[in-house]
């Protein structure tokens, strides 16, 4: 399970999880959605976008549906399930400790090289 | 939640292997979608269309790549790979149907005959017995220096209630089987007196009305009873109001007080057995009557309910305590120990040795078939080297091609599981009807889903081993050797041959040991038949009849009618000989008794025991019991005459040892006078107890003139078929008293059939599997020599054109047969010779390693190795060598 992405292995879970907690979303609008958000820092490529949702769709955390869109296309939206709402939590939490953690070391550095 | 989520991804999987078109046109409608958002975003930026389609496509990528990582993370592909394995071992197989056949053949019989096995071990074995919590449930016996299994005093079985500490309910049963009459002809019924709280024993409550009480116990209370729900429908249809109800049992109005509901199973009995199962008709009060210290009669089965968390040592422990006790009180409790028996073992123990003998063939039948199909596929692999160089050679991994390999072996297996399922479901059936009478639980022997559970979990495994040295064998396969050799049919590596050859002799060595238990088995059963049994069984009826005590209270009545029925049965056409007596040979009747030997002191005395009788004076004639010294009673040896007896040879030798047991003297009163004592006027041969008893049990007979027992059973030995006199024997019966049922008429030979059917039906399964084990080894044989003469056609040419004779290649491809089959026998015999000690009592007169048995095996081993090779060492004899020459 290769995966280009820019992004650390497990974040784009992370962020597509984010993003759709509050509304259902198609593909587009997820990545339109976190580069909007980001300030265009963060790009979502669809090589990376398309897998990750079909892998969390597939693990059961978000479920899809094809719906019309406000332009009158069908488009398929994906939602939060309940086990994924539990796994969002549980992922926040983690990137929390991750990046308190990864902070904490870089503030640290520079004391420790003078 | 969880079960929510382990749902929707099942849904998903199932939907990406079987939904696979609506899925893939789904993602390509999702990245169409995104595409054309793509697009419309350029063209808002202000590109003209064409260019913002071309930046869109750049942007997205490669489209293909996505899809294929979508397809990734949707397990498609694995799910796909699996199921195109499957689809191409379908293909493949359907392809060489003889040879697919061949093997989901031999497996389908050996999965087959396992799970019928193995449905016989389930029901009988591991199902628990079908009483509330069994394993508090234990058999009570006595047991002595000279009686290792013994019934209860009923005097010590009410101390033995009344004083243990670890009970929760103790009862005890005996056999008295009733006459049923009022409406209809009268029917003997199968009845237990039995003791307060035997239900609660076993965990049973009357459906109607209720259980006996310790006051039904009292004389003149017990004139109850309780029926089975089985005859309460077959005899009165099911009346609701039975209960309350007067039913006429030997001639005495019973109350009806309840009835049991269905389901309630007795639990075997050794006194008068009578099977396990749905077996009894009508239980009634025992009633504890005369002398409660009279310690001396024994003959009552006892059974009880252990305290939640007492082990069988403990209530063992308590009981022998209470038994201590006893023998203080009572001389004739002195000498006993208790003997407590799980019911789990009681019941059952007795066939675990059978069974796990027959489980052990069949599993071996299993394994030859294993080796079978290896060997087989392995034949196969080589000629379908070039296939699979091609394979690899086109990019497929080891890995992939092992997993090609197993999901066609696999295949194979399920297939022969399901075909083996069917051929269990009729098998069962013959096994159940096959069972050696009185088999334990029978009744509750079906395949069910533990059985389908073991057969499929057999499958997988076979399926695993079977096809994992071929797999193996396969990928290691030299690619370019085998593409370089081109169309030719290509030799297979040195080392498959050998792997073949390893097969080969393994299997003969498995079908060797199956062939020895089944020789082994084979052999005692010839020498259980040509035992000499003690009496001659052939042309001989017999049946039982019971003289209701109430119409025959005393002994000139019962005589009476006894001789009355011998003088009109004897006059009938076509009878020999006519007899009465107490039991019949090989019945399990066990009747025991001390007495005393005129001149012997008190205390050689003390010990003695024989087993007694009672007999007309045609009964040995009817079952042609030889004499061997003295006479047999005559028609003089009434009430009025001198007491006489009979004694066997067992008991001559024992109590007269070196001297001629005729005209000596025994008594069975302490205080005997001058009338007291009985004359010997007889020896008889012995008559062993089983066919496979070791020696005759010592035993005397007195004239049934002179102990007219209420219970007799009739032998008549027929000039032609005794079936015929059946009718005529029935109106003899019936003219002399109508009230009376003759019941379990049945022919002596069927008895003495019936003695030696444990070791009918374990030799008939395992010669069976032995056979299958032969042809499956004959067929490995086959296939072995006959691949490796084809290989070696070239060679064979070879050495014709250079002068040799079709006889000499004869004997050379005989001679590798018969070489692998030695080897095989070698391996065979030793691991027989280990193994046959597990045999255990399933032999009589064999010794584990009966060199009869071994050498007719290792001779039938390489003779079948012979014949599997002549076809093809013909084959190579008779072809031209030019011929062989140019095709290669």
């Amino acid at each position: 399970m290769s995966k280009r992405s820019d992004l650390i292995q497990g974040t784009l879970d992370l962020l597509i999880l984010n993003t759709i907690s509050l509304a259902p979303q198609h593909g587009w609008a997820i990545a339109k959605r976190i580069q909007q958000v980001s300030n265009e820092v963060l790009q979502v490529s669809q090589g990376a976008l398309y897998p990750a949702l079909h892998r969390l769709e597939q693990q059961g955390w978000i479920r899809a549906e094809w719906r019309v869109t406000e332009a009158g296309r069908d488009a398929k939206f994906y939602s939060m399930t309940k086990a994924g709402r539990t796994q969002l939590q549980k992922e926040l939490a983690q990137w929390e400790r991750l990046s308190n953690a990864v902070g904490q070391v870089i503030r640290m550095l520079p004391e420790a090289a003078s | 939640m969880k079960v929510r989520r382990f749902y929707d991804i099942f849904r998903l999987r199932l939907r990406s292997l079987l939904g696979k078109t609506a899925v893939e046109s789904e993602l390509d409608r999702e990245l169409r979608f995104h595409f054309d958002q793509l697009v419309q975003e350029n063209i808002a930026r202000g590109m003209p269309p064409t260019e913002a389609r071309h930046a869109a496509m750049r942007m997205i990528g490669g489209l293909a790549q996505i899809q294929e990582e979508c397809r990734d993370m949707r397990r498609t592909n694995q799910l796909e790979t699996i199921w195109n394995d499957l689809k191409y071992a379908v293909r493949i197989l359907s392809r060489t149907p003889g040879f697919t056949a061949v093997i989901v053949l031999t497996l389908a019989l050996s999965i087959g005959a396992n799970s019928a096995i193995f449905s016989v071990i389930e029901g009988v074995l591991l199902r628990p017995l079908p009483f509330a919590h069994p394993e508090r449930i234990v058999r009570i016996f006595l047991t002595s220096d000279t009686y290792p299994k013994f019934p209860l005093n009923p005097n010590d079985f009410r101390d033995f209630r009344s004083r243990n500490r670890t009970f929760d309910s103790l009862a005890a049963i005996t056999r008295q089987d009733v006459q049923l009459s009022g409406a209809g002809e009268p029917v003997m019924l199968r009845a237990f007196e039995v003791t307060a709280g035997y239900f609660r024993v076993l965990g049973f409550t009357p459906a109607r009305g209720r259980e006996f009480t310790t006051t039904d116990e009292l004389p003149e209370h017990g004139r109850l009873a309780i029926l089975s729900d089985r005859f309460w429908h077959a005899r009165f249809a099911a009346d609701r109001n039975i209960v309350g109800r007067s039913i006429t049992l030997n001639a005495v109005p019973f109350t009806v007080v309840g009835v049991m509901p269905p389901g309630v199973q007795h639990p075997g009995n050794d006194y008068h057995a009578v099977p396990d199962g749905d077996t009894v008709d009508v239980w009634y009060p025992f009633t504890f009557e005369g002398s409660p210290n009279n310690r001396g009669s024994h003959f009552m089965d006892g059974i009880g309910r252990l305290k939640p968390g007492v082990t069988p040592e403990q209530g063992n422990a308590d009981l022998s305590g209470v038994l201590n006790q006893l023998g203080n009180e009572h001389p004739g409790d002195k000498g006993w120990h208790i003997y407590l028996v799980p019911l789990f073992r009681e019941m059952v123990g007795r066939t675990q040795r059978m069974l796990f003998v027959l489980l052990g063939a069949v599993g071996l039948l299993l394994l030859i078939a294993c080796v079978n199909a290896a060997n087989l596929l392995l034949a196969r692999s080589s000629v379908r080297q070039r296939e699979i160089a091609v394979r690899s050679a086109l990019g497929a991994s080891r890995t992939r091609i092992v997993r090609q390999l197993l999901t066609e072996s696999l295949l194979i297996a399920l297939a022969g599981a399901a075909l083996g399922t069917l051929l269990a479901l009729g098998g069962v059936r013959a096994l159940v009807f096959l069972l050696p009478p009185g088999f334990p639980r029978a009744a509750e022997i079906h395949l069910n889903l533990v059985v389908f559970g073991f057969t499929l979990l057999i499958a997988l495994l076979t399926g695993l081993l079977f096809g994992l040295v071929p797999a193996l064998a396969a990928a290691r396969t030299d690619i370019q050797q085998s593409l370089r050799e081109g169309g030719r049919a290509s030799t297979g590596s040195q080392r498959q041959v050998r792997v073949r050859d390893v097969l080969v002799v393994g299997e003969t060595g498995l079908a060797c040991v199956l062939l020895i238990a089944a020789g082994l088995m084979l052999h005692s059963f010839v020498n259980l038949l040509r035992a000499d049994p003690g009496f001659r069984p052939q042309q001989v009826l017999t049946a039982s009849i019971s003289l209701p005590r109430q119409q025959y209270h005393d002994g000139p009545q019962r005589s009476r009618f006894y001789a009355q029925l011998i003088d009109s049965v004897a006059s009938l056409p076509g009878v020999r000989s006519a007899g009465m007596g107490t039991d019949l040979p090989w019945t399990g009747y066990d009747e025991n008794t001390g007495f005393d030997v005129e001149g012997r002191s008190a205390a050689a005395n003390d010990n003695n025991s024989a087993r007694y009788h009672a007999a007309s004076p045609d009964y040995f004639h009817a079952l042609g019991v030889t004499l061997l010294h003295g006479r047999f009673f005559t028609a003089s040896d009434d009430a009025k005459a001198t007491k006489v007896l009979i004694v066997n040879e067992a008991m001559a030798r024992r109590y007269w040892p070196g001297a001629d047991a005729v005209g000596k003297r025994i008594t069975f009163e302490d205080h005997p006078k001058e009338k007291d004592w009985v004359r010997v006027v007889g020896v008889l041969g012995d008559v062993k107890d089983q066919a496979d008893s070791a020696a005759g049990h010592p035993a005397f007979w007195w004239p049934l003139a002179q102990a007219p027992f209420p219970d007799v059973s009739v032998a008549i030995r027929a000039q032609g078929d005794p079936v015929l006199l059946t009718d005529q024997l029935r109106t003899a019966v019936k003219r002399l008293d109508p009230g009376l049922a003759v019941a379990d008429v049945r022919l002596m030979k069927q008895i003495a059939d019936a003695s030696v059917a444990t070791q009918r039906f374990s030799l008939f399964l395992v010669g069976l599997f032995a056979a299958l084990a032969l042809v499956l080894a004959t067929i490995g044989m086959y296939g072995v020599i006959s691949y490796s003469v084809s290989q070696r056609m070239h060679e064979f040419g070879m050495r014709m054109a250079l002068g040799a004779k079709p006889g000499d290649l004869m004997r050379l491809i005989l001679g590798q047969g018969v070489k692998r089959a030695l080897a095989g026998a070698a391996i065979g015999l030793l691991c027989a010779a280990a193994l046959a000690r597990l045999l255990g009592n399933l032999l009589y007169g064999v010794s584990g390693a009966d060199p009869v048995t071994f050498f007719a095996v290792a001779v039938l081993a390489i003779a079948t190795a012979a014949i599997a090779c002549y076809l093809p060492a013909r084959r190579a004899a008779g072809a031209d060598p030019m011929h062989s020459l140019r095709t290669e």
